[in-house]
């Protein structure tokens, strides 16, 4: 084929007048977004088992409760009197003895919903109500007057990243992540995108023109990064890297978001929780030693979550089923370690389930007052509070 | 209330229209071959599609060396019938369903099991009886496996099936104040539900041998439930039955309908208007998509839904006369349409793939650009007697973008056709 690799500055009078049709917020100057402290989501899909993470080891109504798939006492790795962390955790208790893991138990939302999508759409706006179409990431971007505050390290975009009207870049491999147009179709391109169009055909002229700016950012940038650690496989610490890559070279992003999906397990569960709980630490692991290398850690904080947990007992097919609160986890040099909040209640349930007892919005709220300087009543639509989860 | 009728003859554009979402796409002598027809005529055609498939097709899945080539010629056959088959619109339709009832390719990796499946979508692609539809893929051993109903069992209820039953593939939820089912209706759908399991196939080694529905009365709950407001000793062919042939399954299908075929944000009234058809025919989809797609509202909703990938590889091809393709290259394209977000029978979770703006982002859209140069200007882009006109490619010979085609070569300006908005929406 013959495509040549195009200078990205050549497109730059592109990129400019691309931001005259834009919708007010998009078209505002990006002043803010290049704030020196990053937050790093991490959503873990399907309803990760808090319990089985974060295990009340001391407690014998879990182990009542779970005679298949408790973890033993004995493979627990202690982390206080009452609680430690799966087995498969093992690469983060660098982080925990070094106090950069926060663990944030019994957290979840009024009237919770069993159903993943109603749940997660609840994580991603920031609504129990669910009247908002927007998530809770695009709200900052509107605030910031930035789209490219935030991006998803993925292929699709979560509900989380939607603004009014736009929604915030997917980025699904940074080497990928550039335009190159034949030579000589530069100004037929330029043409054919001026045409005028309204409806959904508008709607692709203004996501074709934000990618071509997004894009020349990034490849202006990433050439800088060498890696600090080695990742281990696959594709969720590839991820990570490229995230670790995006924060190293300056690009801009305020927030990283970053999925790790599997966790409906509803038959099976040690195997498949096991798995991916270890490449949840080894991958985070590989992270924050590569961020430590690149002398960034100050600035970066993961914070991660799932849209719930599961059932205290185990069905009977050695999995769990859809239950209500669950645990977060924190991590970095700016987090406060331990674990806040108290071992969860399992003599007093709600129709099987941890009752939560902390509201994640309020987990949310510190990440935006508290990490990243914004307003986070106006984001979240109300004041909420929560665990004092950084230094 | 039924949807008006659309009551002149076919211009060109509507044909184009109409063939750009029922068959992806069509060349330019294919959409002319309808103008001045009838609306409900040519409907009724495109609708009556029989089991015949694309001749010569190189992908047979039986023949896979591993679970993973399984999946691989399972999807390639897949497009290639998509591509080059007699019934653009079955496929179209089987797209549709297996982003209804869902299954993945994560949790189910038996050959004849998917096999199945995708051949029961397409038998029941316009079927007369969403009940009858619904019951035979609940039995099928993909459905069993993929949402656990083969665990469960008596006095062990596994709910996941009985609860993405109602959620996602009859009812819906509802609206937070108005819930077409509770929690208790999950729980007691799964008692119901309880022994309906499958025998053979299971494990990686099995991955060709065919596995079969089995009812296990020992491990069925026999006692009394209620379910939706029903109260006896349900079965699970009556839990299927209820939940089918709940009032807000009509609308919930006919907003699916709607938005492949009219609008990626469709309006309530037409919405309801399909719905009505539904709940009047007893859930009779070829009734409902033969009004559906000679209505008013139809032919009035052009460039208003989003391609998805597939659909955005099918209509360039379909457009470009099914040239015809490698099986390299073809597997190729499968795994392009998995990078720009739809690995076929792979959605992210059960819900399947919101469509619509959620198909757009950055990535996405270079992989568009990416494709459409490797189609259109690539060294091995298929070679075409006739290059696509305005017409099959952007479904008006009045486009806009038209005039920055001026003075170029006849694969640029396929090229930059490929890459506008008017190709990537139908």
């Amino acid at each position: 084929m013959s495509l040549h690799r195009r200078d990205f500055l050549k497109y730059s009078a592109l990129a400019v007048a691309a931001t005259s049709g834009m919708p007010g917020f998009l078209a505002r100057a990006a002043t803010q977004a290049t704030g020196q402290k990053t937050l790093v989501v991490i959503q873990l899909t399907g309803g990760n088992d808090g319990l089985n993470t974060l295990i009340p080891y001391s407690n014998g109504a879990y182990y009542a409760a779970r005679p298949t798939i408790a973890i033993p006492k004995k493979d627990v790795l202690t982390l206080g009197p009452d609680l430690g962390m799966h087995p498969s955790l093992k690469p983060l208790m660098g982080l925990w003895d070094s106090g950069q893991l926060a663990w944030m138990e019994n957290i979840g939302y009024p009237n919770p919903n069993r159903s993943h999508f109603a749940s997660m759409a609840i994580w991603h706006t920031a609504d129990p109500t669910q009247a908002q179409a927007e998530g809770w990431i695009g709200r900052i971007a509107e605030q910031i007057g930035d789209p490219f505050c935030a991006s998803n390290i993925g292929s699709s975009t979560p509900q989380a990243l939607r603004a009014a009207e736009f929604s915030l870049p997917s980025i699904d491999a940074v080497d990928n992540f550039q335009v190159k147009l034949p030579a000589g179709l530069e100004g037929a391109f330029g043409a054919m995108l001026d045409a005028p169009r309204d409806g959904e055909a508008d709607y692709l002229v203004r996501a074709t023109r934000q990618m071509m700016s997004n894009t020349q950012k990034v490849q202006a940038n990433v050439g800088k990064y060498k890696a600090g650690a080695s990742y281990p496989e696959g594709k969720f610490a590839t991820q990570l890297k490229d995230a670790a890559r995006l924060i190293a070279s300056g690009t801009g992003q305020r927030i990283l978001y970053v999925s790790l999906g599997g966790f409906d397990t509803h038959a099976g569960q040690r195997g498949e929780q096991d798995e991916l709980l270890a490449t949840l630490a080894s991958g985070l692991a590989a992270f924050q030693t590569d961020l430590e290398r690149q002398g960034v850690a100050e600035r970066v904080v993961v914070m991660g979550f799932s849209e719930f947990g599961r059932r205290v007992a185990e069905n009977d097919s050695a999995g769990t089923d859809h239950g209500q609160g669950s645990v977060m986890f924190a991590l970095g040099k700016g987090v406060k370690g331990g674990i806040h909040g108290d071992s969860p209640d399992l003599e007093d349930l709600s129709l099987g389930d941890i009752k939560y007892k902390q509201d994640f919005r309020g987990v949310y709220a510190g990440a935006l007052s508290g990490w990243l300087g914004l307003n986070a009543r106006d984001i979240l639509g109300g004041d909420f509070k929560g665990p004092q989860w950084l230094a | 209330m039924t949807l008006p009728p659309y009551s002149r003859p076919l211009t060109a554009e509507d044909a184009a229209h109409l063939l750009r979402r029922t068959s992806f796409g069509a060349t330019d002598a294919q959409i002319r071959a309808l103008v001045g027809r009838d609306a409900r005529t040519v409907a009724r055609e495109l609708l009556s599609f029989d089991g015949a498939e694309a001749p010569g097709n190189p992908f047979d899945p039986a023949q896979a060396a591993t679970p993973a080539a399984g999946l691989q010629l399972i999807r390639a056959r897949w497009l290639f019938e998509m591509l080059y088959g007699p019934h653009p619109l079955r496929e179209r339709l089987t797209l549709l369903w297996s982003n209804h009832f869902v299954v993945g390719t994560d949790k189910v990796k038996n050959v004849p099991a998917l096999t199945e499946y995708l051949s029961l979508l397409r038998r029941h692609a316009a079927t007369p009886s969403f009940s009858a539809f619904a019951l035979d893929v609940a039995r099928t051993p993909a459905m069993l496996r993929y949402l656990d109903n083969d665990q469960n069992r008596n006095g062990k209820p596994n709910e996941n099936f009985s609860r993405e039953l109602l959620e996602l593939f009859t009812t819906g939820i509802g609206s937070p104040t108005q819930q077409n089912y509770t929690e208790e209706d999950v729980k007691e759908g799964a008692r119901a539900l309880s022994g309906w399991t499958f025998i053979g196939g299971r494990g990686n080694q099995k991955y060709l041998e065919a596995p079969k529905f089995v009812f296990n009365p020992k491990q069925h709950d026999n006692g009394r439930k209620t379910y939706l407001g029903k109260t006896g000793n349900l079965t699970g062919e009556d839990v299927l039955a209820l939940a089918a042939g709940h009032p807000a399954t009509a609308v919930f299908v006919a907003r699916k309908l709607h938005r492949a075929f009219v609008s990626d944000v469709p309006t309530e009234a037409a919405v309801k208007g399909s719905a009505e058809t539904f709940a009047r025919t007893g859930g009779n989809i070829r009734a409902v998509l033969e009004e559906l797609l000679s209505s008013e509202v139809f032919y009035a909703s052009r460039a208003a839904v989003i391609r998805g990938p597939v659909e955005f590889i099918a209509a360039a091809l379909r457009s470009f006369g099914s040239p015809k393709m490698e099986a390299k290259q073809l597997l190729n394209l499968v795994q392009t349409a998995g990078r720009m977000g739809q690995l076929l029978l792979q959605p992210d979770t059960v819900k399947g793939w919101d469509g619509g703006r959620e198909w757009i982002n950055d990535t996405t859209l270079l992989g568009r650009m990416q494709l459409a140069a490797a189609l259109s200007l690539g060294a091995n882009a298929p070679k075409l007697d006739t290059p696509p006109t305005p017409l099959a490619l952007l479904g008006t010979e009045r486009a806009a973008t038209a005039a920055a085609l001026n003075g170029l070569s006849a694969k640029q300006r396929t090229y930059l056709m490929l890459i506008s908005p008017e190709f990537q929406l139908a």
